[in-house]
């Protein structure tokens, strides 16, 4: 219950020092013709890979300042919905007025598909984290190391502690590499940065393999597992909620996720597609993921942090693009032997 | 009725048969045009992405590049064999175990004198309502190695027993548990309709209870079983989510997991998916053809024109032990994975450190209900769900009727192919045959995609076998002599369908109808790629809440969904037994 009360806490002066005054408003979310033109087409289809129930909360978060615009939302497993975008353009029917997904590699290679966009604060964005000038990370996620406090006496505090042989026999949990381009990222990580025999020391100790992030978080708090890489936004909602659970960011680097969201050639109401791009991408669109969703930023200057976060010590890691295409096969070939994990 | 004089025959027949004659093929093709357009026309797009590199719809049928590169890969890959090789054993244990608890339980049910057999029926079916999704979770809430609510209790207890359904023998036995009801339904209204005076015959003969059962009744149901046994068997070959929770933990792959992993994968492989799909189809093919051939050249016929009452045998002080064996079975598959969902759906999260936290009340709450319900989606979802469920049902059913007759009641050249064309969707995968559906129906002209109508198609489409078997068993057991009779009387073909088939096989159809429904309810796979914002199904819903990693909510929206389809299953038991007393009335 406290920790819920402070959390609340940070999230009301996170976004009330963020909220624009009145005036200023117009600019950060866009002219005062594009809101209008926005409310005249009066809503919107998104596409989404990202968790239902978190977006919901964002569509909910835009109603409160755009009241007039209505999202739909569209929501598939990330492979899944890259096939139906792919066959709704070729037969001229996407429904998508924004697409919004993890996988920077796959919106990449469609595009095309997208019109020329860019928010107004397009400066303040990490260019590293930019993959085309038409796709923007309006969802930025992170890895962070959860555990179960009820099962863990002696927490893991670094990436390294995950190799320590005190955690043997499946205490820890992970997200098979294969399983996309978030997880890809965090191996990528782990073997760049914590070292080359990183894989072999941890797959030594024995480890519980799960087909992706949200069974595993679901595993960690009943105890299934006792620590788990997770992406910071899966735990965090469920630590808010009192979950016998709590995650750190390790001092080494904190692997993240932008996606990579645009808006189609072919939408049918551009003007609120924009506006619902300005938003997120907005300092108080991104505050909000942070406070309330447990989300992390591409904005070079951060306007909150998650708790726990010292801006002193984290660092960020972004994969290098050219490098994330192009090892991908091979490692994750590797990353399966070194763990036993049959593909 | 009324009677037929002589004389009238000829002249009936002289005026049907022109008619008839150009009425047979035009019917045939109509029935082949549906299921091509339904079957073959998204299968073929199947066949054509299991063989080439491209996308139909993106890359166009002119850039056609055939490749057998997914099949070689498929065939040498060592993983989908195993894949394979797990898949058979899990699912051939579950098809032995859910045959021998479906048999057991229809017999107690229809032919002994065991209490409470009304609500044991009913109970009985509850299993089937479940998406096999929860009873993948509700089984790994309650058997978990480490943190099961069994074995919680089991250590609470001081026994040093633990149950692991992590395990190839937890995915038989929860396959077998679930899929029970499959052979039950079968076997229930074959028990139902058999004339009891065969078995009497055997017992004056000098035959005891127990052998004749296995000589007479058993055997005379034979086609009800195979039929049952075969369903199940495929259905469990084409079901994620049960070895998708409990196989994946113990790094068990069945067929449908690793294709579920090759369409979710990051970039999506398709192609190969396809491919294995198309293995698994020729797997389903041989079975139903060795089931043909046990069929073939044999009558079934138990339900003929003399009037029976099913007999009832007194167990005497037995029929307690049936009854407890009833309760045991009840318990194991229906109260025990109930309270594992209530108390996951009631508890704001399912952490116990020991047996004694499951009855810390203050760990519960309305919480999961609350958000489900604040969700705007889930009012959406069950309205669009119920729609589709009872379009598929209408369709279907009509469809299946018409296919079921002319299959097993005519002689119609063509009948042969409408057989082979109805049973091949059994053997496609849901994940797969949604992009097959979607590939094939989305350029159709017209506002059919983004509708539920598309929804209602692909389910008609996908689950044509299961209900054209179902309706099957019915039709075999009604003697030839019953519709000879009609037609003597001077009634033609559809007076006769209206006036002896249909009250006859109304059970049966309103049986067909019901499964058809739950089945259209529970359907993922192909929900997944047709459904748009505004025809949002409950699947889809459920899947969002089970990936978004939050068995609270999963659990409550599982309990609602099996509510509402226990209150339809309520509607229609009532509304097959008006059907039961109506025919009992007109006989």
């Amino acid at each position: 219950m406290k920790r819920r009360t402070v959390l609340a806490g940070i999230a009301g002066t996170a976004a009330a020092s963020l909220a624009p005054p009145a005036l200023a408003q117009q600019d950060t979310f866009g002219s005062k013709e594009l809101i209008a033109a926005a409310e005249k087409e009066g809503g919107l289809t998104y596409y989404t890979a990202n968790f239902a129930e978190t977006e919901q909360e964002v569509i909910k978060e835009f109603n409160k300042r755009f009241p007039k615009i209505k999202v739909s939302m569209v929501r598939a497993p990330g492979g899944q919905l890259i096939t139906r975008i792919k066959t709704e353009a070729a037969a001229g029917k996407l429904g998508a007025d924004v697409v919004d997904h993890s996988d920077r590699g796959l919106m990449k290679e469609l595009e095309d598909l997208f019109q020329d966009y860019a928010p107004p604060n397009a400066a303040d964005y990490r260019p590293d984290a930019l993959v085309s000038p038409k796709l923007w990370p309006g969802v930025t996620l992170g890895w962070a190391i959860a555990y179960n406090t009820s099962l863990v006496k002696n927490a893991p505090k670094t990436w390294m502690d995950l190799t320590k042989p005190e955690y043997k026999n499946k205490m820890i949990g992970q997200v098979v590499a294969p399983s996309g381009g978030t997880t890809w990222t965090r191996t990528m990580f782990e073997r760049q940065v914590l070292g080359e025999d990183y894989w072999k020391k941890q797959a030594a100790l024995g480890i519980a393999m799960y087909p992706s992030g949200a069974p595993l978080s679901d595993a960690l708090v009943r105890g299934e597992v006792s620590i788990a890489p997770l992406l910071y936004n899966i735990i965090y909602t469920k630590i808010v909620d009192g979950a016998p659970a709590e995650a750190i960011f390790a001092p080494e680097g904190v692997p993240i996720i932008p996606y990579a969201d645009g808006i189609p050639k072919t939408s049918k109401s551009p003007n609120a597609a924009k506006l619902f791009m300005n938003w997120r991408l907005s300092k108080e669109g991104q505050a909000f993921q942070i406070a309330k969703l447990g989300n992390i930023t591409s904005l070079k200057e951060p306007p909150a942090f998650p708790k726990g976060w010292d801006p002193t010590v984290v660092k960020v890691w972004v994969p290098n693009f050219e490098q994330f295409e192009k090892l991908r096969a091979p490692w994750v070939e590797e990353w399966n032997k070194t763990y036993g994990y049959r593909q | 009725m009324t009677a037929t004089s002589v004389e009238a025959l000829p002249a009936v027949t002289e005026v049907r048969r022109p008619s008839r004659r150009l009425a047979a093929p035009l019917w045939v093709t109509a029935l082949l045009l549906i299921l091509t357009f339904l079957v073959i026309y998204p299968l073929l797009m199947l066949v054509f992405g299991a063989v080439s590199d491209s996308n139909p719809v993106i890359d166009g049928f002119g850039k056609f590049n055939p490749s057998l590169t997914h099949f070689i890969a498929v065939l040498g890959n060592e993983n989908v064999r195993l894949a394979f090789f797990n898949a058979l054993m899990a699912c051939g244990g579950g098809t032995i175990l859910a045959v021998v608890i479906g048999l057991a339980f229809s017999w107690i049910v229809v032919r002994t004198n065991t209490p409470f057999k009304g609500f044991i029926a009913g109970a009985s079916m509850i299993p089937l309502f479940v998406p096999p999704l929860v009873a993948g979770v509700a089984w790994s809430i309650l058997g978990s190695p480490k943190t099961g609510l069994l074995n919680t209790a089991l250590k609470w207890m001081g026994i040093d027993f633990r149950f692991d359904f992590y395990s190839m023998s937890g995915l038989i036995l929860v396959f077998g548990f679930y899929y029970a009801p499959y052979v039950y339904m079968f076997t229930a209204s074959a028990l139902r309709n058999m004339d009891p005076s065969l078995e009497e015959a055997s017992e004056v003969s000098g035959a005891s209870a127990f052998t004749t059962i296995f000589t007479v009744t058993f055997p005379l149901i034979a086609p009800a079983i195979l039929a049952g046994s075969l369903l199940s068997f495929v259905v469990m070959l084409g079901i994620y989510g049960v070895p998708a929770a409990l196989g994946a933990p113990a790094n068990i792959s069945v067929l449908t997991t690793y294709i579920f992993k090759l369409t979710a994968w990051s970039p999506p492989l398709y192609n190969t998916a396809a491919a294995v799909a198309i293995l698994l189809m020729f797997v389903t093919a041989i079975l139903v053809w060795a089931q043909q051939r046990v069929l073939s050249g044999r009558s079934f016929a138990t339900v003929a024109g003399k009037a029976f009452r099913p007999r009832s045998l007194n167990l005497g002080p037995w029929r307690w032990f049936t009854f407890s064996l009833a309760l045991v079975y009840l318990f194991v598959v229906v109260v025990l994975p109930t309270i594992a969902l209530v108390i996951a759906a009631f508890r704001r999260f399912l952490f116990f450190k020991d047996f004694d936290a499951v009855f810390d009340m203050k760990a519960y709450s309305w919480v999961h209900f609350n958000s489900i319900f604040d969700n705007p989606l889930t009012m959406m979802s069950i309205w669009n769900t119920m729609k589709v469920g009872f379009i598929t049902a209408v369709i279907g059913g009509l469809l299946a009727f018409a296919i079921g007759y002319t299959i097993n009641r005519t002689h119609v050249a063509g009948r042969k192919s409408i057989d082979l064309l109805s049973t091949i969707p059994v053997a496609i995968p849901g994940l797969v045959v949604g992009v097959a559906y979607l590939w094939a129906w989305i350029g159709l002209p017209g506002g059919l995609y983004g509708t539920i109508w598309i929804l209602a198609l692909a389910f008609v489409a996908r689950f044509i076998p299961d209900t054209v078997k179902a309706l099957s068993t019915s039709f075999m057991q009604i003697h030839k002599e019953l519709e000879e009779a009609a037609w003597v009387c001077g009634r033609g073909l559809l007076g006769t369908i209206w006036t002896i088939m249909l009250p006859l096989a109304r059970p049966g159809i309103v049986a067909s109808m019901t499964l058809l429904f739950v089945l259209a309810v529970r359907e993922l796979g192909s929900s997944l790629f047709l459904y748009t914002s505004d025809t949002t199904v409950m699947a889809v819903l459920l899947l969002d809440y089970y990936e978004g990693g939050n068995i609270g909510k999963t659990a409550a929206f599982s309990l609602v969904q099996t509510v509402i389809l226990v209150v339809l299953l309520g509607f229609t038991t009532w509304l097959s037994r008006g059907a039961a007393e109506g025919a009992g009335r007109a006989g």
